[in-house]
């Protein structure tokens, strides 16, 4: 059975079809979410969110582009607006850590290569982030990012160019020995 | 620029494999048939809440749905809240009208018969219990009747106001109401606020086995949302003056706000987690049901 079927099974509330939808496309629903997470129980709950989302709104998907597109631009919109829920949860806890820690000091270590590149991934700007994850990471195409972000190609290989630019400068003490 | 291109690909391309082996890299398995358990308990439950022939569906089309027995449940709790607020504002109003005319005194109404007759014959008592008339305050048989519009009270003529009342110039003011009075009325709204507020919690803490059922936790926003603002308007009121029942009220202020913001999506399980943390905390179920007179719930 072909995706436009499925689809339209689907559309008439057929769980099996529903559930061959899911089996395609939740691998790389889950991941993307985790690439942008960083945590399991989180992905989880913003895979499970973007197929209750789509099954309920499949009457909206007309068919014109492949089905995976138009997930991913729910999985897009529902894993950042899920991820700017839990920064502000985390940034009150973080107000508490704070304060807990003024009582007990602990001494940073040195971060590595890997905290360094994350930090640097983490302090890109959303949608310079989005990219990068969804086109180097993840292996998107810029039509693809274009679509799931409501913009455009161009505007996918201008954030991508912001964002590769702004990793180099972040991580230019280990540029030298790269390039070696 | 253009001669530190070669370098910018090198390093791209490093950044990017670096950034797919160690950041947030995929380890383990996805958990398929777990995220698949809650995924299709909430389709259940959505399919259950528009219960419509799926082949009759189509496309485009927005089905005309019947009301949910939740909303209905809703409904009638928000119906018996505002019952109760009227009932208040009447007996308040009722009281104070009592307070306002004084002690009982009678009231005759003229007759258009202009015979006069030693027993008024349109005679009612404006206080007290009915019959039981005060002949020292009863008009005059005799007393003229001037006009045949409105019914002149004979208490206006005769029976002067005890002074507290004669000085009054707003009627409706509730400072006129003795502090206790006031305080009784506001205690009645507040005991209905918290009885609403302990069915509501009580019933949100049930949806924790429903496996976050969507449509209920919708409902109990709703129903929070309600219960929110008579309880900022009870925190403004005399009612809030209590400082144990401010205290109250500002905690479950804190979790009905908290409520209200629930849109029974999954990803609201840190929320949820605070809110059943924060009543834990707060011993706030305990605190509701002590609060309440016993009897008041059943009610």
């Amino acid at each position: 059975m072909d995706e436009r079927e499925l689809t339209a099974r689907a559309k008439l509330g057929d769980e099996a079809a529903e559930r061959a939808l899911y089996d395609a496309h939740v691998d790389r629903v889950y991941w993307l979410a985790y690439r942008m997470s960083g945590r399991h129980d989180l992905a989880q709950d913003l895979t499970q969110d973007v197929f209750i989302r789509a099954f309920g709104r499949i009457g909206d998907y007309r068919g014109d582009a492949p089905f995976g597109a138009w997930l991913h631009a729910i999985t897009t919109s529902v894993v950042l607006n899920g991820l700017r829920k839990v920064k502000r949860f985390d940034q009150r806890e973080a107000v508490l850590e704070e304060a807990a820690m003024v009582t007990s000091p602990t001494r940073q270590a040195e971060p590595d290569l890997k905290e360094r590149l994350a930090q640097a991934i983490e302090a890109l700007p959303e949608g310079c982030r989005v990219t990068f994850l969804m086109h180097d990471v993840e292996g998107f195409t810029h039509e693809e990012i274009g679509a799931a972000l409501g913009t455009t190609a161009g505007t996918s290989k201008a954030q991508l160019s912001r964002a590769r630019a702004k990793l180099r400068i972040a991580l230019q003490d280990f540029a030298g020995e790269w390039v070696q | 620029m253009s001669d530190n291109r070669p370098d910018d690909d090198i390093l791209d391309e490093r950044i990017r494999v670096l950034a797919a082996a160690r950041y947030n890299a995929p380890e383990g398995s996805v958990p398929r048939d777990a995220m698949w358990a809650q995924i299709a308990a909430a389709r259940r439950a959505a399919r259950a809440a528009t219960p419509i022939d799926a082949p009759t569906r189509e496309a485009g089309v927005v089905p005309l749905t019947p009301r949910r027995r939740s909303r209905t449940a809703v409904a009638g709790w928000s119906a018996l809240l505002a019952a109760g607020l009227v009932l208040g504002v009447l007996l308040e109003r009722e009281v104070f009208d009592d307070r306002e005319q004084g002690p009982p005194v009678a009231v005759v109404t003229p007759r258009s018969d202009p015979t006069p007759s030693t027993t008024p014959t349109d005679t009612s008592i404006t206080d007290g219990v009915p019959g039981a008339t005060q002949p020292d305050r009863v008009s005059s048989p005799s007393a003229p009747a001037p006009a045949p519009a409105p019914a002149p009270r004979v208490r206006d003529q005769i029976a002067p106001r005890p002074p507290q009342y004669a000085q009054r110039t707003e009627p409706r003011d509730l400072d006129a109401l003795p502090d206790s009075t006031l305080q009784s009325f506001y205690h009645t709204a507040a005991v209905q606020t918290l009885v609403q507020a302990e069915a509501l919690l009580t019933s949100y803490r049930g949806t924790e086995g429903t496996t976050r059922d969507p449509q209920a936790l919708r409902d109990a926003a709703r129903w929070a949302r309600d219960v929110l603002s008579s309880t900022r308007l009870l925190m403004d009121s005399p009612a809030g003056r209590d400082p144990q029942l401010r205290m109250l009220f500002t905690d479950l202020e804190l979790i009905l706000a908290q409520i209200v913001q629930l849109s029974g999506t999954t990803l609201e399980a840190r929320e949820r987690e605070l809110i059943d943390r924060a009543m834990r905390e707060r011993d706030l179920l305990p605190r509701l049901r002590s609060a309440v007179p016993a009897g008041q719930a059943a009610s």
